[in-house]
């Protein structure tokens, strides 16, 4: 799945989950130019990070993802509850965190 | 969508350790004719898959007679038995079992793999085709066994550290995190430069560092609209942090 084509999704998910799950971007687009302009052609509001330095970026060398898409859910106590390689399985993964006292 | 190239740079990283060394000094008649042996099998490679990939777009089932993977694994074939011991012949092997392996039919798959030498560079490429037999049929009794027997033989690190990634992955799908972070450190270890053991690398962090229920590495930097972000600040709500890129 191309992450474009998943924009509308996240979109949907941020509207739904986004008073209790903070969504943050981190592109690995080399060009920061056309990242900016999709982010505002697009209204994504959520957070974005991106330095232009693809995979060699400061957050993108903490996480190593080995492509596009890869997700970190990360849980209220700032703990790794998945790693997910579509945003169609968030909801599944957010729900029950969100059900934790 | 953003794919690192793995198992294309691995290719690259056998054409540079063999290719190049000889083209830093005068290019010499048989470095060109090599070379353009190696660029005219890999059109014959793309042809094939070009195929395979519309046969099965157009509803074509794994291991149907009239199956692409057939023919054009008895054409690369033919090319590997006779240019023996080049570069050309070690894609042309590799891929012909991986066209076998994506047809499904593994017993023909098996009897090629038999003929390839530990130390054929093929390995480069095949290890993860192996795999990828494993990775369809979820049961990888059959990779690890091979694989094993490879490693024990040959004498070449990259093809070591390949087929050591592999049985790690292998052994990681099968849920022994243990026995497959040895051979991911064995597979770093062999050839740590080479696409193989730099992957290696990468696994072994995430299994270090990334594993679920570590705390998620924290960061704090500007984001693009000028606004601070900082991981730990979210602490007391769930955060999903999307890698992604536009193109």
């Amino acid at each position: 799945m191309q992450c474009v084509a998943e924009v509308p999704l996240l979109k949907q998910l941020n509207a739904k989950y986004g008073k209790d799950v903070v969504f943050v971007g981190i592109s690995v687009d080399t060009n920061l130019d056309r990242l900016d302009k999709f982010i505002k052609d697009k209204g994504i509001s959520w957070p974005q990070v991106g330095d232009g330095k693809e995979f060699s970026g400061a957050v993108p060398k903490l996480y190593r993802p080995n492509g596009t898409p890869t997700l970190y859910v990360v849980d209220a106590a700032g703990k790794i509850a998945a790693r997910l390689n579509s945003a169609e399985k968030i909801e599944e993964t957010v729900q029950p965190l969100l059900s934790q006292p | 969508m953003v794919q690192r190239l793995f198992f294309a740079s691995v290719f690259v990283g056998a054409l540079l350790g063999t290719g190049q060394s000889a083209r830093a000094q005068t290019p010499s008649p048989d470095a060109a004719a090599a070379a353009a042996a190696v660029a005219e099998i890999r059109q014959t490679i793309d042809s094939a898959w070009k195929e395979v990939q519309a046969f099965d777009k157009a509803g074509g089932k794994p291991g149907a007679p009239d199956h692409p993977a057939l023919k054009w694994h008895a054409t690369l074939w033919t090319y590997r038995e006779q240019h023996p011991g080049t570069e050309a012949a070690a894609r042309a092997t590799a891929d012909a079992i991986r066209l076998l392996v994506r047809g499904q039919f593994w017993d023909q798959a098996h009897a090629r793999t038999e003929a390839v030498g530990a130390d054929e560079a093929a390995w480069e490429r095949l290890s993860a085709a192996i795999y990828e037999e494993g990775s369809t049929r979820k049961d990888f009794e059959y990779v690890i066994a091979t694989l094993s027997k490879i490693a024990a033989a040959t004498k070449s690190p990259t093809i070591t550290s390949a087929v050591m990634l592999d049985i790690a992955r292998a052994q990681r799908r099968q849920g022994d995190v243990a026995a497959a972070t040895k051979s991911f450190e064995a597979s770093r270890s062999a050839a740590p430069d080479s696409a193989s053991g730099q992957e290696a690398d990468r696994v072994l962090y995430e299994i270090n560092y990334l594993s679920v229920g570590l705390p998620a590495p924290t960061f704090s930097t500007k984001g693009r609209n000028g606004k601070t972000v900082d991981l730990a600040s979210f602490r007391g709500r769930p955060v999903v942090l999307v890698f992604w890129s536009t193109t």
